[in-house]
């Protein structure tokens, strides 16, 4: 529901850094707080897995070093022999030893991602569910001044970032630093020197990946800025289509298409290969510190000085460690877009809400009173665009009151106001006499039924878009509705009928129809007060006196407020109230106001002054 | 898909793995023959060797990246360019048969996930079972015997892996699914707020997120769960394969059979196979999203369009030459007739257009009016050729629609349509949508008679700026700019889609008074569909429509003595009694 007057605030989306970047980690940790059990003991299995599996290569080693001690023993006793004398039994030990480390390391490994998992999914729940709930609660002007898309974007796509590292790259970091001082420290244990000549790599690990990362960040931001561009065209485009193929340009539309696809390709493949060239990198380090192992390690054990399970074990290691500096390297990339997300997230559940209702529990309908008033009220979108100014209205009861005048009158803006979709800057509205801002929203609005300017139907059968107008309405309400509506007799011509799903793909209702849909809907409400706001302009006029008809039935007990800038819409009312500017500036039944002979006389007849040739 | 770079990516992909798996290789022969034989000079020889390996290994990692970078999003930009060219040319009814945003998101996320995917299977997907066939040929070569335990625990480990992502890619399409449904719902939320508000039904809106909601994450758990078991197995198998090695590599070394640096090359070569059978599983979860990314984009690729061509010259080639020239001709072709035209929209029931045929000349005014689903839009989207009849021809300017290309069709006729869409830019861009090379004051003259020049000059004048969908213009600027639009274009035929709804009395009155007496339109055949006598009163022809037949043609005086439908729709509109004037 766009406002026409109030210009189309967008809110920018802000680049991938995230503002404050502590701060909202700690306010996404709090997050986990319900479940910090489920968090503490997949910490605890992360390591103990970790524990596990980095001890095994040093086992399996030993079992190296004493096969290896039985054949250098067998060519020491200096005498030909089949075979050597290796310590079978002792490599057996060691092997079960093994066996059994990596079975446990398994099976914690196993506890620690379903439980990771359970944690992941259930934030992620909840995240969704309080964005959901927020949106309850925030006034209509937030929905009015963001971009939908904008919106959407924080749901799905930050969403699916927050859950993404949830579910994997939390507990990474923790396997991640615990394997690389896991490993290191057993490095250490089986000797000093190896380690420390496996160390070198780190070093120029830090710098390679100092010198790659930061220009893949800044190419990565390239390459979304064009995907932006890409997805601005495609959206405005296919939304437009029927237009494009109208006016012929395809084709100027194709090759404008072009430039911007050409030019994310640019950016894409080169933000891609330097953000992945990392790895293989890391890889040529890791290999340089393998061979620089194997060798200074064969020297070492030729020399008597070392085991050659150690220099097989520090070999194994030496893969396990430099892959955490990697690791670890990568997920600070992805937690800084991960807080970015989350803050976006956050952003609008920090939004101020809605004022609370705050019922008068005394204030008693006046019996006497009339339904609605309007006591001097005044009303903005923007405070530098005066709207309505000691506007004064007094409904009585059963009265059908038509709201006429030229766009940008100030038409939908009352019904804004009744609805309490926005609150008066000055002055008082009375229902029966209340205060409408002494009762509760949705008491106030239980006396009202809307069928608004554009139709809004959701993703469900037309027997759920129809009872949405009252909660608990029963099969036969809603046919009776649909009946009064003239829906009935094109529904059931429908191949599901009543069950027929709406949604994007729905062809064969018109936009008349939906109209005809929303209208039922209203009937089935069954209200004190009926607003209809431009409801029937597309509903043609024949239709529409039938409706009129039935609602003249409808009207024993109703207060009906017609907005409408179709004259023959309004001839009926009792009283008609013509705006210009947010003024009243006349009032009266149309014969009297014909009569008068003024603006609403004017409106009028230009009705039949120039049909087309 | 390039063939060449892409098997060139692979065949770098598979120099990288030999490589990285040759240096457990040479270390087998380091410690055989170096350590052993305390050979110093050897050890120093293998450890160049090894450099210059390694060395080699990064550049061809480097050209694999870098080839498999360019590919994949070349793919990339080679779908979205197919995507966008076949929507683009869709008719109405694929449009409505898969919806706006889907298609949206199909051309948008759906190749992104193609894209990741490729790039992946490029670099890392592939490798996995390359280091696994390279290892074990590798190992083969080293010592054959001991490759019987490769020979029993890989093919388990396959299975594993395939077990899971057969049980585990149903799971993920699910997913896919019901992120789109609760996203469809949130959407929802937000156009929908004062009808949820205004009914007092936010409860039932956010139950239906809740059990969608809860729906998504017992899937997303029962997935992730699934897939989790994966690293744990794998690990088993692996460590009962390096307790296979040492004990049955062991024996061999005892009988002599195998040399200790095999043994320990061989451990090398299972740890480098599960890092690269890890990497693998993770990719699972992406795999079939980007498959049934994949198959979104085939859907729309592979849509056959509804609209038919025959683009054989027409026999009567004369008409085409003639569309400018003042008429002289004997036989004056209709600018616009429909034979027996019929249609139904795809599921229905019944026609939407029922045996319609008429004949509209040049230099006219023809209007069509009728009911909500009478069927005028209808007439005008075949018209257009956005649909194709199921029985019937139309022509226009004598010849059949679907001869001209679609290309073409705008210069014959141009269309204001009931919504209006206006695209981000300026004022004069969107005019210049009809004609490219409109001068400002052909623009400025459109929007005259438009009656937009005046909010248009306070806007700005022509660059004033259009946000996306035209929403800083209030609905009646924005179709006056959508009229002024039609207006600029150069065409013969001009329809008004009841383009005069949401223009208050006034405005209406004074453009169809602009627009009757603009020079420009003579010569011009004008179609007006509108749901107000007032409006066509004066037309040359009115068609009356009423569920998809055509029940009355005549001028308005013909049909207010002889219609009854007419009659109907004349006495719910000018209660007043004897109030039309022309």
């Amino acid at each position: 529901m766009h406002n026409g007057f109030a210009p189309h605030l967008r809110q920018r989306s802000k680049a991938e850094q995230a503002q404050n970047f502590w701060g909202t980690t700690w306010r996404l940790l709090r997050y986990l707080k319900p479940w910090h059990w489920l968090l503490f003991f997949s910490i605890i299995f992360a390591i103990a897995s970790v524990i596990f599996s980095v001890s095994a290569p040093k086992i399996l080693g030993e079992a190296t070093t004493t096969i290896y001690a039985g054949v250098k023993k067998g060519r020491a006793m200096g005498i030909t022999m089949s075979r050597w004398p290796i310590d079978f039994h002792k490599v057996g030990h060691y092997a079960i030893v093994v066996l059994i480390l990596y079975g446990c390391s398994a099976i914690f490994n196993l506890l620690q991602q379903l439980l990771t998992t359970q944690l992941a999914q259930k934030v992620v729940y909840t995240l969704r569910r309080d964005l959901k709930q927020k949106m309850r609660q925030l006034p209509v002007s937030f929905y009015d001044n963001h971009d939908h898309g904008d919106i959407m974007s924080r749901m799905v796509n930050d969403m699916d970032n927050v859950s993404a590292t949830l579910q994997q790259g939390l507990i990474q970091i923790v396997t991640s630093a615990f394997t690389f001082i896991g490993v290191l420290f057993l490095m250490l244990t089986i000797s000093l020197r190896l380690t420390l000549v496996a160390l070198i790599t780190i070093p120029i690990g830090i710098v390679i990946v100092g010198v790659i990362s930061p220009k893949a960040q800044r190419l990565f931001g390239k390459q979304q800025a064009t995907l932006g561009t890409i997805n601005n065209q495609v959206e405005e485009t296919y939304t437009g289509q029927q237009v494009v193929k109208l006016f012929g340009d395809e084709k100027r539309e194709q090759d404008s298409f072009e430039k911007k696809n050409q030019q994310y390709f640019n950016a894409a493949w080169k933000a891609q290969f330097f953000s992945i060239l990392v790895f293989p990198s890391m890889n040529f380090v890791r290999n340089l510190g393998f061979l620089m192992v194997a060798v200074v390690g064969s020297f070492l054990v030729a020399q008597g000085q070392l085991a050659i399970g150690a220099v097989q074990a520090i070999l194994q290691y030496q893969e396990q460690f430099s892959r955490p500096i990697t690791q670890l390297a990568n997920l600070a990339n992805v937690f800084q877009q991960t807080i970015a997300s989350s803050e976006r997230i956050f952003a609008i559940l920090d939004e101020p809400e809605m004022t609370t209702d705050q019922p008068v529990k005394d204030e008693q309908p006046q019996a006497a009173a009339p339904i609605i008033s309007f006591k001097d009220v005044k009303f903005s979108y923007q405070p530098d665009q005066p709207l309505i100014d000691h506007f004064n209205l007094d409904v009585a009861p059963r009265q059908t009151i038509a709201i006429v005048g030229p766009t940008g009158a100030g038409k939908s803006t009352l019904i804004n106001l009744l609805e309490r979709f926005y609150d008066v800057n000055a002055g008082k509205i009375y229902l029966h006499g209340v205060n409408i801002q002494d009762m509760t929203r949705q008491e106030l609005r239980s006396h009202f039924a809307i069928v608004p300017q554009e139709t809004w139907l959701f993703h469900g059968t037309i027997m759920d878009n129809i009872s949405f107008g009252r909660m608990n309405a029963t099969k036969d309400e809603v046919y009776r509705a649909a009946q009064l509506a003239h829906a009935d007799h094109f529904i059931r011509t429908l191949p599901d009928g009543y069950q027929t799903v709406l949604g994007e793909g729905s062809t064969e209702i018109s936009i008349g129809q939906r109209q005809l849909l929303t209208i039922a809907r209203a009937f089935v409400a069954n209200p004190e007060i009926l607003i209809l706001d431009e409801a029937t302009s597309s509903v043609d006029t024949r239709t529409e006196s039938l409706i009129q008809q039935a609602m003249n039935d409808l009207q024993a007990n109703r207060t009906t407020f017609i907005v409408a800038h179709r004259l023959s819409t309004v001839q009926n009312a009792d009283k008609i109230i013509v705006l210009n500017h947010g003024h009243i500036v006349e009032t009266g039944s149309h014969a009297a106001l014909m009569a008068k002979n003024g603006f609403y006389a004017k409106l009028y007849n230009s009705q039949f002054r120039h049909a087309l040739r | 898909m390039a063939w060449f770079p892409a098997t060139m990516a692979v065949l770098f992909l598979f120099g990288q793995t030999v490589c990285d798996l040759y240096l457990p290789t040479i270390t087998a022969s380091l410690v055989n023959k170096g350590i052993l034989q305390q050979n110093f000079a050897y050890i120093m020889k293998i450890g160049w060797r090894m450099l210059f390996v390694a060395g080699l290994g990064l550049m061809a990692a480097t050209v694999n990246v870098f080839l498999a970078s360019r590919q994949s999003m070349k793919i990339g930009a080679q779908l979205r360019s197919k995507l966008y060219a076949k929507v683009l040319n869709f008719a109405g009814q694929e449009m409505t048969q898969f919806g706006t945003s889907t298609l949206i998101t199909r051309t948008t996320n759906d190749v992104v996930q193609v894209q990741t995917v490729m790039f992946q299977v490029l670099r890392q997907m592939l490798r996995s079972p390359m280091i696994l066939v390279t290892a074990c040929v590798l190992a083969y070569i080293q010592a054959p015997r001991l490759t019987v335990i490769y020979l029993i625990t890989l093919p388990i480990l396959t299975v594993l892996c395939l077990l899971v992502l057969h049980y585990a890619t149903p799971l993920f399409h699910s997913i896919q699914g019901k992120t789109d449904r609760i996203n469809q719902i949130f959407r929802e939320g937000l156009t929908g707020v004062r009808v949820s508000r205004a009914f007092n039904q936010e409860n039932h809106e956010q139950k239906r997120f809740d059990n969608v909601n809860r729906d998504y994450t017992q899937t997303g758990v029962k997935a992730y769960s699934l897939v989790a078991c994966l690293y744990p197995a794998m690990t088993l198998v692996l460590s009962l394969t390096d307790v296979g090695i040492i004990m049955y590599g062991g024996q061999m070394i005892a009988v002599k059979t195998l040399n200790v640096g095999d043994l320990i090359a061989f451990i090398t070569y299972t740890t480098q196979i599960l890092t690269s059978f890890m990497r693998l599983s993770r990719m699972f979860v992406s795999l079939p999203r980007a498959s049934a990314s994949a198959k979104r984009i085939n859907d729309i690729l592979e849509t056959p369009s509804s609209v038919k061509y025959e683009l054989t010259p027409p026999a009567k080639s004369a008409v085409t030459e003639n569309t400018k020239r003042p008429n002289t001709q004997l036989k004056q072709v209709p600018a616009v007739e429909f034979r027996h035209v019929s249609f139904r929209y795809p599921g229905a029931e019944r026609l939407a257009l029922d045996d319609i045929s008429f004949t509209a000349d040049r230099d006219s005014t023809i209007a069509v009016i009728g009911g909500t689903g009478a069927g005028k839009s209808t007439l005008i989207d075949l018209l257009a050729h956005l649909y194709e009849p199921a029985a019937g021809q139309i022509l226009v300017e004598g010849r059949p629609v679907n001869s001209i290309p679609a290309n073409q069709l705008h210069r014959y006729l141009t269309v204001a349509q009931q919504k209006t869409v206006l695209f981000s830019g300026t004022v004069r861009s969107n005019l210049q949508k009809a004609k490219a090379d409109a001068s400002d004051e052909e623009m400025w003259h459109a929007l005259d008679v438009a009656q937009a020049s005046k909010f248009v000059q306070a806007a700005g004048g022509l660059d004033a700026k259009v946000q996306q969908g035209g929403h800083n213009f209030s609905g009646g600027q924005r179709q006056r700019l959508a009229i002024a639009r039609t207006l600029v274009a150069d065409a013969d035929i001009y329809v008004f889609d009841d383009t005069f709804s949401a223009l208050d009395f006034q405005t209406d009155a004074n453009l169809r008074l602009a627009l009757a007496e603009d020079p420009q339109m003579k010569g011009k055949l004008v179609v007006i569909v509108a749901q107000r006598v007032a409006t066509v009163l004066n037309a040359d022809q009115i068609l009356v429509l009423d569920n998809g037949k055509l029940v009355g043609r005549g001028t308005h005086d013909e049909l207010a003595q002889n219609n009854r439908t007419y009659q109907q729709i004349m006495a719910s509109q000018l209660k007043q009694g004897g109030g039309s004037h022309a």
